[in-house]
């Protein structure tokens, strides 16, 4: 027992010699406020007095002791928008740890594959605009998905194909050919869609797609009184899902194993004999497809409109910069990080006064980022460059 | 003739094309309407100081930043909440502390170096897409702090700040081509500067750690040391773009600085051609004109705006020349060289941006 | 190195040609035409708003067809342009369509490029708030153009900032909601409720309206939430909401993407909403997301957006005609078209008055009073203040069911909304935020003075 305290410590203390006051200072107050942080969530705050506002201490709910229902269903909200940030980020990092490509247009066939869904849901229900969730079956939710996926990974293979293939390993020329593209995807999308719009508005109008009937209740889980949305649920549930299909086709099939090699060696990988041009093409369209399906989960919980190609692409940013790139525990761990700090922190951050304080969850979100990235740059599970 | 036989034929067109360009600028209102004067080419001059900064550390320090935004941002930032008042018919947003400008001025580029000083020491170990990605994590950090931040901004313009100048800059407002030479003077200062500084010895070592960053570190250079102080210049040159934007634009907002506005400056880098640093004021004039005349065109069949326009000439320029407008130059020349039998000039340039170092 | 073959840089070389030969001729000064008005409109084609592009052309573009001769090139596309339009002896020429992207700096830009680059005279738009902020500041370098607001709600432009070359024929984002906080007092029953709204000038502007409203009458707001724009989950801050029960009420302020976003996030955090418990800004009946909102709101009040949907006085019904004579797909009583129609229709009206003339002449010329669709208050007249900012009617609104369709349906006629709210904003008042305005009890002008409005008519019941 003791040697292994011994074995866990020692590098420990030898890393903080490596390091030196310069990179431990930073480094130990990084880990105090990382620490606070759980310990105020968990402990320190307070529930709101019954007239007027509070101080530093004061949250919405207390802390997870005052009111571990609450803190439940904050954590269920966070663990469920990082299965949906998981199944758009995760294509993003496929193409990105294979291909070495920063697929910028990934935002633009988002907002693509979620107008398609809504538009083909329109079609099969013939509700018109603004469907009731009980009069959509589960078939006619998966199916507008299935098409839009089937769509979006065509235009992606066709983008790979036309303007990625012949240029392989000008990384930062892909890249900017992927933003001219998302450019033109962006600004046909809005041109086009919604076709089945209220009549008379212009294009690039915020439409939803509805998810299936049976969806639309809350759960009892039968712990501290907690009902959660069964849609949510659906939602974790999706990307757990997408989760672990990819790990069995990255790690179970022939395949997967040839993708796994070209992302740690490319030039061995061809030698080999292996038609490396063919992987990366089914790597564009997987990825191109979970975007897509991204975008049908995506818009079900929300809308898809004009604007939001930018935000999913700095979603899908921000959770591969905080994961590592190219890394599927990476893209898991950085979507469930950064919704996790996003959702804690509007939901903990103290209230001051009636107009304070979780507007500023995103900038410490951002903060988080830039400390994880200060000291493992090639984020949490990215090889280092 | 043994002065001129040591330049090589393409520095002597190209001295002579810049020797005729700069005749023509300076004599710019005179030639030009007004708007050419005071948007297209003071745009240019601001938006190519930007691009300027990214493409030195780029060229000499293989570093790809997309912090350059958000440093001009926090410039125009700290100018706008340094000079403006507040009260009736002042501004609204911001602290409107009501400062001396020529105070304003200098404090603004003090902390924008200041910052991007911090900002390179913490990005110093990182290298080549890990460098881009903590670069453009700090550029989404300034976005969206400048827009929650209300007490220096919030998401609605800080405006006016046009009407604050110092004294020796005067009204800009009424007199724009003031500004525009103001703006003229500084991209060439801010050229020669860099020019320079590429061959002093900090320059050439910069340019030796650019090539093999593992080599210089056990040769003994301290590489972190080297990289932290280029980001702090490409950040004080940002800082003065930034002033020309706020006197230029008049206002500061988070849009300015967002994730859209970080990618144009990246395209118009790339549009220049990230090679040489001329690349920078070529690749802005370029995208400018672009954007203000591929207009009120319309495809025919697939439709869409002229976004899809200028989405389609971007992808044309990248298929055609990796290296941009400046690289389109480059190849030019030596084909025309090769066919006549000439040398080839390449000594001394930066490698062509085909590949990210890693 | 790699061989480089002559026909590959034919292309590019083609292509620069082409660029030059297309700036070229514009670099150089040209003398401008007499007797000829030239004007811009500028609106949105990208970012959250992209869907208001055609709609503010439109309606703009009606207005100069009915009052000014106008020929619409295309009836099912406004953006397709306009031919023949005259005033005052002058053609009025579009010289082009603004295409922000609801951001500041880009509504600068492209405000340049109308106003410098095309030589516009005379601007209709922008259309969002933060964009009226930034043309406003533009404006006051400008003073020989003038500016018609198009659809802007935020109050700065002509309360604060207020330059003498801008004018707005309709109410920003607070007059809008004005009436609303009483009817939620005195229909509803509210006592206490709580806010959420977007973080940006037109959500603080339009909730500054609700809170000032339900304030002055008695009621008071516990609770301000602010989600930051294009926030992708809204859970988090759904749930700094008071729980259910906790107040009678829940006003939400959250446009564009977020509004159905944000509905269902509180479905899902407290199951379904029971509409009387909540009411809206504009978002919940305009702008397109009202289809994807409305059917879970049947019964809930909302705010309005200076416009009237199915008033049936012979001035609203004559406007509405007028759009679909020249539009037959324009949805005439979304504020994005009446609100364009009315500052192009000014415009029209200045120039007669002022035979073509532009910039001071235009801006003494330019109406102070203008009888526009649903102005029923002063003989059916929009009156300006002082400051060129419209004192206007508003109409709260309330969406029903009736028959298979959901639709809106006006429940009051506040008459003659000023930008003041009875003084609560002053010029020198700080610009609605997240503080401001402060929740008190208040006489407005209006108060006690809202009346019943049944099946498109106004009666003379007072809504107690």
């Amino acid at each position: 027992m003791s040697s292994d305290v011994g074995t866990f410590a020692q590098p420990v203390a030898e890393r903080i010699r490596a390091w030196g006051v310069v990179g431990t200072v930073p480094r130990a107050a990084a880990a105090a406020l990382v620490a606070f942080s759980i310990i105020y969530v968990l402990f320190v705050s307070n529930p709101p007095p019954e007239i007027g506002f509070g101080d530093w201490r004061t949250t919405t709910y207390g802390s997870a002791l005052d009111d571990p229902g609450s803190f439940t269903q904050i954590l269920l909200d966070a663990l469920t928008f990082a299965g949906l940030l998981f199944i758009v980020a995760s294509g993003f990092s496929l193409i990105f740890g294979l291909m070495r490509v920063v697929n910028m247009a990934h935002g633009s066939f988002y907002l693509l594959a979620g107008y398609i869904a809504y538009e083909v849901q329109q079609s099969m229900t013939g509700e018109g605009f603004g469907i009731p969730g009980s009069e959509v079956n589960t078939w006619e939710w998966v199916f507008p998905v299935l098409v839009s996926m089937v769509v979006v990974a065509a235009v992606g293979l066709i983008v790979q194909q036309l303007f990625l293939r012949w240029n392989q390993g000008q990384d930062l020329r892909q890249a900017l050919l992927t933003i001219a593209i998302s450019v033109i995807v962006a600004d046909q999308v809005i041109a086009h869609f919604p076709r089945n719009g209220p009549s008379g508005v212009g294009g690039g109008n915020a439409v939803s797609l509805t998810w299936p009937g049976w969806t639309e209740r809350r759960l009892d889980l039968q712990i501290w009184g907690v009902e959660y949305s069964l849609a949510r649920l659906v939602m974790l549930a999706l990307g757990v899902l997408v989760g672990v299909v990819l790990y069995l086709w990255l790690y179970r099939t022939k395949t997967g194993m040839v993708i796994r090699a070209g992302v740690d060696d490319r030039q061995m990988t061809s030698a080999l004999g292996i038609n490396i041009q063919k992987t990366f093409a089914i790597a564009f369209i997987v990825g191109a497809a979970l975007a897509a399906l991204g975008a049908g989960v995506g818009s079900s919980q929300g809308t898809v409109a004009s604007g939001q190609d930018t935000q999913w692409l700095l979603n899908s940013l921000v959770v591969v910069i905080i994961g590592g790139m190219g890394s599927l525990l990476g893209a898991a761990a950085g979507s469930l990080l950064y919704a996790l700090v996003l959702t804690f922190s509007a939901a903990y951050l103290p209230i001051t006064s009636d107009n304070c304080c979780s507007q500023y969850s995103i900038v410490l979100t951002f903060i988080l980022m830039a400390l994880v990235l200060a000291f493992r740059p090639q984020g949490l599970f990215g090889r280092a460059g | 003739m043994s002065t001129l036989a040591r330049y090589s034929p393409k520095t002597l067109v190209e001295s002579v094309i810049a020797i005729a360009l700069l005749a023509l600028l300076a004599a710019g209102p005179a030639v030009f309407n007004d708007y050419w004067v005071n948007t297209v080419l003071t745009q240019t001059f601001i938006f190519g100081i930007a691009a300027a900064s990214l493409i030195f550390l780029f060229a000499y320090g293989g570093m790809i930043s997309l912090a350059q935004t958000a440093l001009m941002g926090i410039s125009a930032y700290a100018i706008g909440n340094m000079v403006t008042r507040g009260g009736a018919g002042g501004e609204t947003k911001g602290l409107t502390l009501g400062w001396d400008p020529t105070l304003a001025l200098v404090l603004a580029i003090v902390i924008t170096t200041a910052i991007g000083l911090v900002f390179g020491a913490v990005a110093s170990r990182s290298f080549g897409i890990y460098f881009l990605m903590l670069t453009l994590t700090y550029g989404v950090i300034a976005n969206y702090f400048f827009g929650q931040v209300t007490q220096f901004g919030g998401f609605s313009p800080i405006a006016g700040i046009n009407q604050y100048t110092p004294g020796f800059v005067g009204d800009i407002i009424n007199h724009p081509d003031k500004l525009y030479y103001i703006a003229l003077g500084t991209a060439i200062v801010v050229y020669m500067l860099m020019r320079y500084i590429a061959t002093t010895p900090f320059g050439l070592s910069l340019q030796g750690l650019r090539d093999d960053h593992v080599r210089m570190g056990s040769l003994g250079y301290n590489v972190p040391l080297h990289r932290t102080l280029a980001f702090g210049f490409a950040a004080f040159v940002a800082s003065l773009s930034g002033v020309l934007l706020v006197w230029w634009d008049g206002q500061i907002a988070p849009g300015n600085i967002g994730l859209n506005a970080t990618i144009e400056l990246l395209v118009i880098c790339v549009i220049g051609g990230l090679a040489r640093v001329e690349g920078a004021f070529l690749g802005a004039f370029a995208f400018i004109v672009i954007n203000n005349y591929v207009r009120d065109v319309e495809l025919p069949v697939v439709g869409g705006s002229f976004n899809t326009i200028i989405g389609l000439v971007f992808l044309v320029i990248v298929i055609v020349s990796p290296d941009g407008l400046m690289g389109l130059w480059d190849r030019l020349w030596r084909t025309f060289d090769r066919r006549s039998g000439g040398s080839s000039d390449a000594v001394g340039e930066a490698p062509p941006a085909e590949a990210m170092p890693q | 190195m790699k061989k480089v073959r002559g026909w590959k840089l034919l292309l590019p070389i083609a292509a620069l040609v082409a660029l030059g030969a297309v700036f070229v001729p514009g670099s150089f000064a040209s003398p401008s035409q007499a007797s000829e008005v030239r004007l811009a409109i500028m609106t949105d084609c990208k970012g959250a708003f992209a869907f208001g592009y055609e709609l503010d052309i439109g309606g703009a573009q009606a207005a100069l067809a009915r009052h000014a001769g106008g020929k619409v090139k295309n009836r099912k596309k406004p953006s397709a342009g306009m031919t023949g339009a005259r005033a005052g002896g002058a053609n009025i020429n579009i010289v082009g369509y603004g295409c922000g992207d609801d951001t500041a700096p880009t509504a600068i830009k492209e405000t340049r490029r109308l106003m410098d680059q095309l030589r516009a005279d005379v601007m209709v738009g922008p259309l969002s708030g933060d964009e009226a902020v930034a043309v406003a500041n533009y404006a006051k370098t400008k003073p020989t153009k003038t500016f018609i607001i198009g659809t802007a709600g935020s109050q700065d432009p002509t309360l604060q900032i207020a330059p003498k070359n801008m004018f707005r024929y309709h109410g920003d984002g607070a007059q809008w909601n004005a009436g609303l906080g009483e009817i939620l007092y005195k229909r509803s029953g509210w006592r206490t409720a709580a806010i959420i709204m977007d973080d940006y000038s037109f959500g603080w502007t339009s909730g500054a309206g609700l809170i000032a409203d339900f304030c002055a009458i008695g009621g008071k707001i516990t609770k301000r939430v602010f989600p930051p724009l294009n926030t992708t989950d809204y859970a988090p801050f759904v749930r700094q909401l008071p729980r259910p029960g906790s107040v009678d009420g829940y006003i939400w302020v959250v446009g564009g993407t977020g509004t159905a976003a944000s509905l269902k996030a509180f479905e899902q955090a407290y199951g379904a909403i029971d509409p009387s418990d909540h009411a809206g800004n504009l978002f919940f009946a305009f702008l397109g997301a009202d289809k994807v909102v409305a059917p879970k709101v049947v019964g809930s009040y909302v705010g309005g957006f200076g416009t009237a949907p199915g008033l049936k006085t012979k001035q609203a019904l004559a406007y509405e005609g007028a759009v679909k004579r020249h539009y037959p797909d324009l949805p005439a009583a979304d504020g994005f078209v009446y609100n364009y129609y009315n500052a192009a229709w000014a415009l029209v009206q200045g120039l007669t008055k002022s035979k073509g003339r532009v910039g001071a002449a235009l801006q003494r010329a330019l109406p102070r009073t203008l009888k526009s669709g649903y102005e029923v208050s002063d003989g059916g007249r929009v009156r300006l203040d002082s400051r060129r900012q419209a004192i206007q009617d508003q109409y709260p609104l309330q969406v029903v069911r009736r028959g298979n369709t959901i639709t809106t349906a006006v429940v009051g006629y506040v008459p003659n909304v000023d930008q003041s709210f009875g003084g609560l904003f002053k010029p020198s008042s700080p610009a609605p935020g997240r503080a401001q305005p402060k929740c008190l009890k208040k006489k407005l002008p209006w108060q006690g003075k809202i009346r019943v409005v049944r099946n498109g008519v106004i009666t003379k019941a007072v809504i107690r």
